[in-house]
């Protein structure tokens, strides 16, 4: 190969001169590569089984639910047929690696939530949970007693279905009842179609959607003489009515 | 520190609706990553549309020619700016290179930049300035000549064959150039468009998308440039040169909008779990950014403008007016557009429940005044590489200094070329 005389003059010039400026270029990266860094920095897998090791090295506190079938099948199957199906045992019950490695032991006795503080943390009203998402309201919902005595926490039963909007609405309905707001009918404020009872998702009833709506009974100078009045101009502009007033017990 | 985070958060609060997580009440794309997709695609747009004249060989859009690559490069050198100041430490940059990880996107960005700077741009206006570069640094004065010596890196070969060469080059860098500039920009779109838990950038559309608008863009801006340029110049704008540029604009626009509109429609349909919230967030959050400044005034009034100048026959000066106009408004638009990708892709939470706001910081690192500074640099970069680079010959003529004294294309080759 290196026979083939190829004078200097048969390579355009332009390809000389950009040779150089490459060559030098390639030459500087495999010269810092080689020399100006250290091993460490270039061996990926180094960086990634070091921190691999780190990650392992760290103590586990969840055992994950899977543990927990293997001793407390019950519970497990209790709750795979209820409406906390969902729900991790870990959520409720803590970090339980160290119960698992060693449950006769007294002191790593799982937490079990049975106060009444406890379940509002997810079931307690607040605007921005989905809709249909069950929610109560902690001071009205049988106040007296924690929330275990009657419903079972593994799998807790559905409401009761009677009859119009308190069939399926009972918390509201029952909420609103002995609210200020007694006196009005859901309909006042929601305009709800009679297709809402059979197919409650595929009609949706409406909600108010604007602060001036529930103006038209509290704004000063309206006609409504019932109800308290404050001025719509100044109370609290920045928000809707519902972010602080409940309006199922305002 | 923490106490101003603290206030930060106090101020975003009120504005923050439903439910969102805590990590998200903030956004932490600011504007300068809005800066950085609306820069590159400059790039790349500008790019293509030289391309148009070495590949197709457009010949009204010559005097734009190399304008295009010039704004190219300015827009290039400072493309990776803000992705660098986000970062917050510019100065290690270099370590990309230097322990790739051919496993990361994002580090994979610095090679995909480093091969359009160097083994595109730079080569393609090399061989596109070496005779001029040659020549001046044998008419300019000490210390000019030296510059443009070390520039055309002492090459000083003017011959025909060697002229020959250059043009051969040129077309094959462009030919290499027009698959390297859709590969920068769809790596941008690449970039969100990978991004699963997102629905609103997880989508293939959208590097596609990224690259039409970037094509829109840079064909405009070098439209706007040389309609600034040239009455500045004191030469008259070519309107037929005009006249072509802006119909490859108005192809782009169209292909563009139906690129958008596609991806739009395509998501109404398939109705994921996120179209309520995302539409939401487009009549509410985004409302002006993208209906009205996105979609009517980006692109919708500049498409109608370009349909009446292409239907109905005015002055050449109206027409111009026209086009300036059509050209900042699809500036705003694409703008707009890269606002809503980024900015919007941020503002609805991962619970699909809750939308957050986006208070902008004026000054600070990440603060509108550093993305101000950095979409102004470009064209004060331009400025100079215009002075250096003379893209219109026969300009300098008249500028620089001393009478050029006639140079033959077979001039002696000075003494000081090293032999190689
Ligand atoms: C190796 C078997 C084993 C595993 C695995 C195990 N437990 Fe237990 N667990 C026990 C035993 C045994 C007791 C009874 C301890 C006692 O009564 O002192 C117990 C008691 C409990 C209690 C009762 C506490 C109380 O106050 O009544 C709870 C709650 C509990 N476990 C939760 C869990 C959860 C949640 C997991 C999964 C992370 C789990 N356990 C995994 C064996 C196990
Ligand atoms: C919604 C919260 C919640 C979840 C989720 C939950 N638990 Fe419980 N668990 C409780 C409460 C509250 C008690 C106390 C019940 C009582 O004292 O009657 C309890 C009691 C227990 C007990 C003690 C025996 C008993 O029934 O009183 C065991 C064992 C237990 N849970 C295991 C589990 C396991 C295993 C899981 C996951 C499959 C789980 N729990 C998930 C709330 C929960
Ligand atoms: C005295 C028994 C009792 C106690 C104590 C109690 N509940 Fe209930 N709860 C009910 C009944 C009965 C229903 C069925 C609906 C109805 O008639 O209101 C219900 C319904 C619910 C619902 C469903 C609401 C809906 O809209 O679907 C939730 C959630 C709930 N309760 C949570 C709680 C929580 C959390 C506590 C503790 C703070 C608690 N309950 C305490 C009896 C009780
Ligand atoms: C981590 C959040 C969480 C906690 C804590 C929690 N729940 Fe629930 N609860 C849920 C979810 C999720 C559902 C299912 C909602 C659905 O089906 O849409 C549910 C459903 C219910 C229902 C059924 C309502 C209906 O309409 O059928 C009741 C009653 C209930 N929970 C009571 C409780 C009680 C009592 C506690 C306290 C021991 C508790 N919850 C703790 C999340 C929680
Ligand atoms: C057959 C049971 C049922 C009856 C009866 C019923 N609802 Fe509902 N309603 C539902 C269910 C289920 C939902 C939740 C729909 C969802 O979240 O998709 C709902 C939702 C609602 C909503 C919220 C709509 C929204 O935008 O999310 C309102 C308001 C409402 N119902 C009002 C009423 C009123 C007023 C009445 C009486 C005139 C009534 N409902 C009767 C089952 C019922
Ligand atoms: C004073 C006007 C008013 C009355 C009367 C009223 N509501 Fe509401 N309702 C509202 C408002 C306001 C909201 C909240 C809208 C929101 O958060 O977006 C709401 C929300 C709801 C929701 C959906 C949110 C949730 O809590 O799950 C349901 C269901 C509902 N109401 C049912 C009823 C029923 C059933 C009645 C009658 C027993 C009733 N409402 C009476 C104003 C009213
Ligand atoms: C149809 C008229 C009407 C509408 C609409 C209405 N309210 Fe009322 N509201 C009343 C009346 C009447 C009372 C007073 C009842 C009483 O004190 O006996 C009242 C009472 C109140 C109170 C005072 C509670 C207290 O403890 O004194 C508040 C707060 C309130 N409403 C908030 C709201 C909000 C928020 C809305 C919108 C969702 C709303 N109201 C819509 C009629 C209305
Ligand atoms: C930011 C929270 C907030 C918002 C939003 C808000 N309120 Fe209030 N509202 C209050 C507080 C707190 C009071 C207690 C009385 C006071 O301080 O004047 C009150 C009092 C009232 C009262 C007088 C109760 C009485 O006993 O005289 C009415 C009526 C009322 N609000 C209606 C409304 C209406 C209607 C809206 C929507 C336009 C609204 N509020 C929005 C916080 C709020």
């Amino acid at each position: 190969m290196s026979e083939i005389p190829s004078p200097p003059s048969r390579i355009p010039e332009q390809v000389r001169r950009l040779g150089v400026v490459a060559v030098l270029m390639a030459g500087g990266f495999i010269v810092v590569r080689t020399w100006a860094i250290s091993p460490e920095y270039k061996d990926t897998s180094l960086q990634k089984s070091e921190a691999v090791e780190r990650e392992k090295a760290k103590p586990v506190h969840y055992a994950g639910a899977a543990a927990c079938t293997e001793c407390h099948e019950d519970q497990c199957g209790e709750q795979q047929l209820g409406k906390h199906r969902n729900l991790s045992c870990g959520t409720c019950h803590g970090a339980l690696q160290k119960h698992v490695d060693d449950p006769l032991n007294e002191a790593n006795r799982p937490y079990a939530p049975r106060e009444r503080d406890f379940c509002p943390q997810c079931h307690a009203y607040d605007p921005a949970r989905p809709t249909g998402f069950p929610q109560i309201n902690p001071a009205i919902h049988n106040p007296l007693k924690p929330c275990i005595s009657c419903h079972k926490p593994h799998a807790p039963e559905p409401p009761e279905t009677p009859q119009e909007c308190s069939a399926c609405h009972a918390e509201i309905a029952r909420t609103k009842m002995v609210s200020p707001h007694a006196l009005l009918e859901c309909t006042t404020c929601h305009t709800t179609l009679e297709e809402h009872k059979t197919t409650p998702r595929g009609a949706k009833p409406s909600r108010p959607t604007t602060r001036e709506f529930c103006g038209t009974c509290h704004n000063k100078g309206t006609a409504e003489k019932s109800a308290p009045k404050v001025d719509l101009a100044t109370h609290e502009v920045k928000y809707l009515c519902w972010q602080c007033h409940y309006p199922h017990s305002p | 520190m923490k106490e101003e985070l603290v206030q930060r958060l106090a101020e975003l609060a009120p504005k923050v609706e439903g439910f969102i997580y805590p990590n998200e009440v903030e956004i932490h794309w600011s504007i300068l990553i809005v800066v950085y997709p609306y820069v590159t695609g400059l790039v790349a747009g500008a790019f293509i549309l030289a391309s148009l004249v070495k590949v197709f060989k457009v010949k009204e859009l010559q005097p734009t020619y190399r304008l295009s690559l010039l704004t190219a490069l300015s827009f290039l050198l400072i493309a990776t700016l803000p992705l660098l100041l986000h970062l917050g430490r510019p100065e290690r940059c270099f370590e990309i290179f230097l322990t790739p990880n051919p496993t990361s996107a994002m580090a994979m960005f610095g090679f995909v930049y480093a091969w359009y700077l160097m083994a595109v741009l730079l080569l393609e206006i090399w061989f596109e300035y070496r005779p001029d570069m040659i020549r001046m640094s044998q008419t300019k004065p000490f210390p000019w000549n030296w510059l443009y010596r070390a520039l055309s890196l002492f090459s000083s070969d003017v011959s025909e064959r060697a002229r020959a060469f250059d043009a051969k080059a040129l077309k094959a860098i462009t030919v290499i150039g027009i698959p390297s500039a859709f590969l920068l920009h769809g790596y941008v779109g690449f970039i969100f468009g990978s991004v699963k838990a997102n629905p609103w950038w997880s989508s293939v559309l959208m590097p596609i998308v990224f690259l039409f608008s970037a094509i829109v863009s840079g064909i405009a801006m070098v439209m706007l440039l040389y309609m600034i340029i040239t009455p500045l110049r004191g030469k008259p704008i070519e309107i037929a040169c005009v006249d072509r540029v802006a119909s490859y604009l108005f192809y782009a626009v169209i292909v563009d909008f139906s690129l958008e509109a596609l991806d739009f429609i395509h998501r109404l349909y398939e109705s994921e779990e996120s179209i309520g919230i995302l539409s939401t967030m487009v009549t509410s959050r985004l409302f002006v950014s993208l209906l009205v400044m996105q979609v009517l005034l980006g692109m919708v009034v500049p498409l109608g403008i370009m349909v009446v100048i292409k239907l109905s026959k005015m002055n050449d000066e109206l027409r111009k007016l026209l086009y300036f106009t059509a050209a900042i408004l699809i500036q705003m638009g694409i703008f707009s557009t890269r606002w809503n990708i980024v900015i919007g892709g941020q503002l609805f939470s991962k619970s699909f429940l809750g939308l957050t706001a986006y208070k902008m910081e004026i000054m600070g690192i990440e603060g509108l005044l550093t993305a101000l500074v950095l979409l102004a640099l470009p064209f004060v970069i331009l400025v100079v590489l215009l002075k250096l680079l003379p893209a219109w010959p026969g300009d300098e003529a008249a500028s620089s200094a001393p009478p050029p004294p006639p140079v033959s294309d077979a001039g002696p080759a000075p003494a000081i070329a090293p032999a190689v």
